[in-house]
């Protein structure tokens, strides 16, 4: 028994100093949180997100401004489970007046009900799924805190289908999403633009599949030349490997959750050729001199999501150069904000987030790099 | 709904075999435990799971096979082939025989009851799975292409690949050889008498700790064998790999009916079969749902699995 209260002891001893460092941050400082996934199957989209984050930051913080920004880092695995246990504790706190993501709608959706609660401005530069924005479907709609700068899956499911089918003379496509929130629901608006009875089958497969063999023998059997998987890259890398082996030669495509050039690192020949979309445009495209200095700062390539990424973290140093220290003051220039971003366009969100950029960009991996193939029209 | 089943049927069969094999030799993890101690090794999962890292780390970093673009010349292939499928099943072995040590030997010597080497088992898997993940972060890891995925020859439509070759020519030896040791070895029928009667055996002079010891190394050493022929195939592994694979191989020892070895060798090939079939009849979403619908029947109408607890027959 003394041995459990020494340990009770020494255990409460331990929280109270974290709790006391933790409240040691000046006043001169503000924080702003990023959440993505940072470790796990898609860790990389987290990590390029974060970087550019990140990035904008250090820029910020090297104009000597009176308050300077500290990021914290929000991980949560791109999973909704994970993010219900990491929202709160960002929700809480009470230093963190904004947060940069999340960068998947899973997990968008479930952390949104701590961050509504806490009037948390949010924009993600990556959540895709049409509902976030729609006020109509109560439990996922995020307004009034919710921003995202890319273009939802409206846009594009039909520039998916496009861009998978095009140039083919005779198209048999066969999707396969990964059953989680944001592959269902492009599936969704994937269909109806493909064209007439071009699809040949469906199969929905569980984001943990190590063995595709009844996929494969599936898209086999229907004589698909198209296949479209809608979920993330890790698994996407799994399957296209094992279409590959199996001989399929026809077209592999996928959504933003597939774009990551560690897609095309896991797997390896297989993911040549390659037809991926995403409402982003790479930084050095846009502009080559910031991608270099970016380069420079990070030690790293700028990655996918960075522009948007960058420009998301700008406008809440924007918001924070103008004054605004609270979560609300931040939120109300949010929703007035006419931000030009990386790319000269001009910025801004409608009533429920969703912001004034609407396109879809093509990429094709090529020699094992990602590589831009200009917007889908 | 048929049209893939038919249209496909010998190269699903082919798979399901191949991924049923891969079963066989983790259910036997579970089977060889639960044979002696009467127990649920959750902990077999984690022990597959390092031995699919083991492999990669032997093949890409020892080895230095990180090319993955084409297969490997055959004197360095059969090399790479022996030292990864034997240095993972050492891993696997070592590990197994450790979480026996840590996590058990003190409860048994004790004495206590079931339910706390239960929790022991969940709380040594959560640790090793854990372990993993701080180390990788958490991330897939690639094993670079050791052997090409080339057909070697076709059988009504289903393509012999290499891999799939190997997996089952050597799981099967290897169920073989296993089946044999328990049944004449010595230590296998020291084996199969601690199962009988713990404390008649011990009486009869066997040193039971060694004998324990001992299963959970063979236990270890089938897992490890499965983590080798699983990463040849599928390429990649994760520390949370075993969870998936460690629940159906699992379910396969139940079907069987758990503890008794040939039970675990046709639990995991039906196994296999059922999930490729399911998954190509009614959609790969009801995969999971087939499986365990077959679980729960088999349980309700044989509560011991199709061949039936073989010790508690002779101890009745």
């Amino acid at each position: 028994m003394k041995k459990i209260q020494a340990g009770v002891i020494a255990a409460l001893a331990l929280v109270l100093s974290f709790t006391l460092s933790a409240c040691g941050g000046g006043s001169d400082t503000i924080k702003i949180a990023y959440q993505g996934p940072l470790s796990g199957g898609e860790a990389q989209t987290g990590i390029d997100e974060q970087n550019a984050v990140k990035f904008a930051i250090e820029l910020y913080n090297a104009t000597n401004p009176e308050k300077k920004i500290e990021l914290v880092s929000a991980d949560d695995q791109g999973d909704g489970t994970v993010a219900a246990g990491v929202a709160p504790g960002i929700a809480n706190d009470e230093s963190i007046v904004a947060v940069v993501g999340p960068a998947y709608s899973g997990a968008t959706i479930a952390s949104l009900p701590y961050y509504k609660e806490a009037g948390m401005p949010m924009i993600s530069p990556s959540a895709t799924k049409v509902s976030l924005t729609d006020p109509a479907v109560a439990g996922e709609f995020g307004g009034p805190v919710f921003h995202r700068i890319p273009a939802t899956d409206k846009i594009q499911g039909p520039a998916l289908g496009k861009l998978a089918v095009s140039g083919v003379a005779a198209p048999k496509v066969f999707v396969v999403d990964d059953q989680t929130a944001y592959s269902v629901g492009l599936v969704e608006y994937l269909l109806p633009s493909l064209p007439k009875a071009s699809l040949v089958g469906t199969d929905s497969t569980k984001n943990d599949t190590a063995d595709f063999a009844p996929t494969v023998a599936k898209i086999k059997a229907k004589g698909a030349n198209v296949v479209i998987y809608t979920g993330y890259y890790s698994q996407a890398a799994v399957l296209v490997k094992q279409l590959r082996d199996a001989g399929y030669k026809g077209i592999f495509a996928g959504g933003d959750g597939v774009l990551n050039s560690e897609f095309a690192v896991l797997a390896g020949a297989a993911a040549e050729g390659a037809r991926l979309t995403g409402a982003t445009v790479p930084l050095g495209e846009l502009s080559p001199e910031l991608a270099a200095k970016f380069k420079e700062s990070q030690g790293v390539e700028p990655g996918v999501y960075a522009a948007e990424s960058f420009d998301a973290a700008n406008i809440i140093i924007e918001a924070i150069k103008a004054g605004n220290t609270t979560r609300a003051t931040i939120l109300a220039y949010i929703k007035t904000v006419a931000y030009v971003g990386v790319g000269g366009q001009t910025i801004s969100f409608d009533a429920n987030g969703d912001s004034t950029l609407g396109f879809i960009n093509g990429f094709l991996v090529k020699d094992g790099k990602v590589v831009s193939t200009g917007a889908v029209k | 709904m048929f049209s893939t089943l038919i249209d496909q049927f010998w190269s699903l069969t082919l798979s399901g075999i191949a991924l049923g094999f891969i079963y066989v030799l983790i259910s036997l993890g579970y089977t060889m435990v639960y044979g002696v101690l009467r127990m649920i090794n959750f902990a077999n999962s984690e022990i597959f799971m390092f031995g699919t890292f083991a492999t990669i780390v032997i093949s890409r970093d020892f080895l230095g096979n990180v090319d993955g673009t084409k297969s490997l010349p055959l004197p360095k292939l059969i090399l790479t082939i022996t030292l990864c499928l034997l240095g993972s099943m050492l891993v696997s072995g070592l590990v197994a025989v450790f979480v026996e040590l840590v996590a058990y030997r003190r409860l048994r010597a004790r004495g206590t009851n079931k339910l706390a080497t239960l929790i022991s088992a969940i709380g040594i898997s959560i640790v090793l799975s854990e372990f993993m993940r701080i180390i990788t972060n958490s991330r897939p890891t690639l094993n670079p292409r050791v052997l090409e995925k080339k057909s070697l020859f076709e059988i009504a439509g289903a393509s012999f690949r290499m891999d799939t070759v190997l997996t089952i020519i050597f799981a099967a030896v290897l169920f073989v050889v296993l089946d044999r040791f328990v049944k004449f070895s010595r230590l296998g029928r020291a084996i199969r008498a601690v199962s009988m009667n713990e404390d008649a055996s011990k009486l009869m002079g066997v040193d039971l700790n060694k004998v324990i010891s001992a299963t959970f190394l063979i236990g270890g050493l089938m897992s490890g064998a499965a983590a080798f022929f699983y990463t040849l195939t599928y390429e990649n592994t994760k520390f949370n790999v075993g969870f998936t694979l460690g629940l159906a191989a699992f379910t396969a020892a139940v079907i069987g009916g758990i503890g008794n070895i040939r039970g675990a060798f046709f639990g995991g090939l039906s196994l296999g079969l059922v999930e490729v079939y399911a998954s190509s009849i009614l959609g790969t979403e009801w995969k999971s749902v087939t499986v365990f619908i077959i679980l729960v029947l088999v349980l309700v109408l044989k509560p011991n699995g199709i061949f039936g607890e073989a010790v508690q027959q002779t101890r009745a």
